[in-house]
């Protein structure tokens, strides 16, 4: 279940943000993109969503597990994505923010799940809360179990500890990336702080002119 | 001393009047001879059965057609483009509507010329059809345009666009289509606004009068026009009995408007079942949005033409599908005749304007926590039945002798125009950065100066589109008008419904088109008004 990026370039009324480059990344994988804001890291991730339009100008192909996603709609991609913002439904509690994305199935399976779910972030008793009675900690960890529950093939975590203070960020990024490397499967994550890195990771920079490199 | 001058026009010109008429309308209560006659009334039942049926099933069909149309086109390039239609069917009074549709179906109409031919008019039960569905249809039609802009300026609150396109992305990571983000994603967040405007829509839906008159069943025909009738009654037990008949009509709507909160809450707690089913990727209906979007402009587009050509066809006999000649004998009979027009508009333009300043002065002299008294009047004003406020209004200059006056006939219009003045200018007068003016006052302008220069500019067009509708509203008030004037004033709406119960087509058109072109012009010029200076 690898996601693979063959020659993927971006660029915007004839600029190049992404110059062409390719990446493989394995299940279970982390692999960190910096660069500054405005440099296209936010465009790659809605190129490999599928969400990428006009008047952004891509080539290239994206593989899930060997199978091209060019054309498919975002919905139908499997992968699951993580933003700056919780983006929680206002309109529902926690608990039915979970079930939006967990496959269709008999109820009482997905309830449990939902519970088992949110026990395992630490969340017991909230499946009745609504989002904004939530803290922000516990906002992200709703979001990161919601993604999580779709069953995605891949993620993309586009900048997620970037609005939490610091004390939270610490123990966020611990409980992301250990329920990333539980399920093992690829993520690309997306920053312009180096902390956010898991340790070890490997870690790529995006240059002046849009080349990608190892830092 | 300031704060209490700035009040004054508000409350002598509007707010005591419209108080001092819901209390007299509540006076027959204690009537009993009234309700006695009202309960014998042979037309009871069944006008309370029509109103009830023809404003819920064109409550109902608005809202469907309305988020049909609003799910093909959220997020598609028309989308930017639905406000400007909206507020032109907005603009186009109903009245004139529903005059041009029944012309349109009615057994000697341009439809019964396209679909039946013949030497003489189909035997059709069309307009004024015995189950109300003609009624229904321009119902219909005519809420349309006021829900989808409810809809769309809902969509376009900064924040919340911003929140709903995140919420958007998040949906389909997790595996949903379109169409399932917005039935369960948007739909619900901008329903829960709807539940209020969607309870007035009803209420003037089982209530209206005007319309019901030139297009609703006759025998027996809505309770509203049962009660109409008795209050029009020179005999006063019959005016009793039609003011316990408003009185009844409300509390009817009351309890029923009880009920469907409770039925409300029931089916957000079945929609919640659906809302977590898991994903989906149903797609957006775009042939059915497209399909009653394009019916209903055609709908549109088609009664407007063809009051513009009856309006100059004085000769056009069935089955011919053009006039014999065209003429504009009754424009010029119109123009002849050309009182109704000017009082119409000097009452709109009066109204209008005295509105726009009385606002004014509220907003400029009163904290904002004071506008919900303002607010909750104005939507009282607008929210109840209108024959139970005019009933109402009608007792009241009775007593004080403002019947058949001028005066009286500019009150009777100004109670429902500051009412929306007031509910339109509420929102941007209070979101104006406060800052702009304390800045102005620091480089010592005094208070005239600082609205003149700085706070008008910047509200202009708000000014513009409040102004704009409050003299369309204006233009179209028949209820109370007509109860108030006492047969000594003809305004233009009564003389278009006179008319339109008789057989002059091309004079009946053409008091339609005349009721149609000054708010249309009066919104054009807003909306010319309230472009941004730059770009």
């Amino acid at each position: 279940m690898a996601l693979s990026l063959e020659h993927l370039s971006i660029a915007l009324n004839g600029r190049t943000l992404i110059a062409p480059f390719s990446l493989v990344i394995q299940p279970g994988e982390i692999v960190t993109l910096m660069g500054p804001s405005g440099s296209g890291k936010s465009s790659l991730l809605s190129l490999i969503a599928g969400e990428l339009e006009l008047p952004f100008d891509a080539t290239g192909e994206v593989d899930l597990d060997s199978k091209p996603l060019g054309g498919l709609a975002p919905e139908a991609r499997n992968i699951g994505r993580l933003f700056q913002d919780d983006l929680l439904f206002p309109h529902l509690t926690a608990g039915q923010n979970l079930l939006f994305g967990m496959p269709r199935g008999p109820k009482r399976e997905r309830e449990a799940a939902m519970q088992a779910a949110l026990q395992d972030a630490g969340l017991s008793g909230f499946a009745e809360r609504a989002p904004h009675t939530l803290s922000g900690g516990e906002r992200s960890r709703v979001a990161l179990m919601r993604a999580l529950l779709a069953r995605p093939a891949a993620m993309l975590l586009d900048e997620p500890f970037n609005k939490l203070d610091a004390s939270l960020r610490a123990s966020l990024r611990g409980f992301v990336f250990a329920h990333l490397a539980a399920r093992a499967i690829p993520c690309l994550l997306v920053t312009h702080d180096r902390a956010d890195a898991p340790p070890g990771s490997r870690i790529l920079t995006i240059g002046e002119s849009g080349e990608i490199r190892d830092a | 001393m300031r704060q209490g001058l700035g009040l004054g026009p508000l409350i002598l010109l509007w707010a005591l009047p419209l108080l001092g008429s819901l209390g007299l309308a509540l006076v027959p209560i204690g009537d009993g001879a009234a309700w006695a006659a009202l309960f014998d009334h042979p037309q009871l039942r069944h006008g309370i059965a029509l109103s009830l049926w023809s404003g819920t099933a064109a409550t109902a069909a608005a809202l469907i057609c309305t988020l049909i149309i609003a799910a093909g086109l959220y997020r598609s390039r028309l989308w930017n483009r639905l406000q400007a239609f909206s507020a032109a069917g907005l603009a186009l009074p109903h009245l004139a509507f529903a005059i041009g549709f029944a012309l349109l179906i009615a057994p000697g109409g341009l439809l019964a010329r396209l679909l039946a031919g013949g030497e003489s008019p189909p035997q059709w039960v069309t307009a004024q059809d015995p189950l109300g569905l003609s009624l229904i249809v321009a119902l219909t039609l005519k809420e349309i345009p006021f829900l989808l802009s409810l809809v769309w300026s809902g969509l376009a609150r900064g924040d919340f666009a911003a929140g709903l396109d995140g919420q958007w992305r998040a949906a389909r990571s997790l595996g949903h289509g379109p169409g399932s983000i917005w039935l369960r994603v948007v739909q619900p967040q901008v329903l829960r606004r709807l539940f209020w405007p969607i309870l007035i829509v009803w209420v003037y839906g089982t209530t209206v009068v005007d319309m019901a008159l030139v297009i609703g069943p006759t025998q027996p025909p809505t309770f509203a026009v049962v009660i109409w009738h008795d209050l029009n009654d020179a005999d006063a037990a019959s005016n009793a009995r039609g003011a316990a008949g408003a009185i009844f009509l409300t509390l009817v709507l009351a309890g029923l408007i009880a009920l469907s909160i409770t039925a409300w809450r029931l089916a957000l707690k079945l929609r919640q079942a659906f809302q977590t089913s898991g994903p989906s990727r149903l797609p957006v209906p775009r042939t059915a949005a497209a399909f009653v979007g394009a019916v209903t402009v055609c709908l549109y587009a088609v009664t407007f033409g063809l009051l513009l050509l009856m309006s100059f066809a004085p000769r056009w006999p069935y089955p011919l599908l053009w006039p014999e000649h065209l003429s504009a004998v009754a424009w010029s009979g119109l123009l002849a005749n050309g009182s109704p027009l000017m009082l119409s508009l000097v009452l709109a333009a009066a109204s209008a304007g005295a509105a726009l300043v009385a606002v004014v002065l509220w907003f400029e002299t009163q904290p904002e926590r004071r506008d919900r008294w303002l607010l909750g009047l104005a939507l009282a004003a607008l929210g109840l039945p209108q024959v139970l406020v005019a009933a109402g209004q009608y007792r009241l200059f009775l007593d004080i002798d403002f019947t058949g006056t001028l005066a009286g006939l500019f009150l009777a219009h100004l109670t429902p125009v500051l009412a929306y003045v007031a509910v339109v200018l509420a929102g941007p007068y209070r979101a104006l950065d406060p800052r702009y003016a304390a800045v102005a006052r620091s480089l010592r302008a005094g208070p005239f100066h600082v609205w003149w220069r700085v706070k008008a500019p910047l509200l202009r067009g708000a000014l513009a589109m409040a102004g704009a509708v409050g003299f369309s509203v204006s233009m179209v008030q028949f209820v109370p008008a007509q109860l108030i004037a006492a047969g000594r004033f003809a305004t233009l709406p009564m003389e278009a419904l006179t008319l339109s119960s008789g057989g002059n087509r091309a004079l009946t058109a053409a008091y339609a088109l005349a009721l149609t072109l000054p708010p249309l012009l009066a919104f054009t010029m807003a909306g010319l008004a309230g472009r941004p200076r730059w770009r």
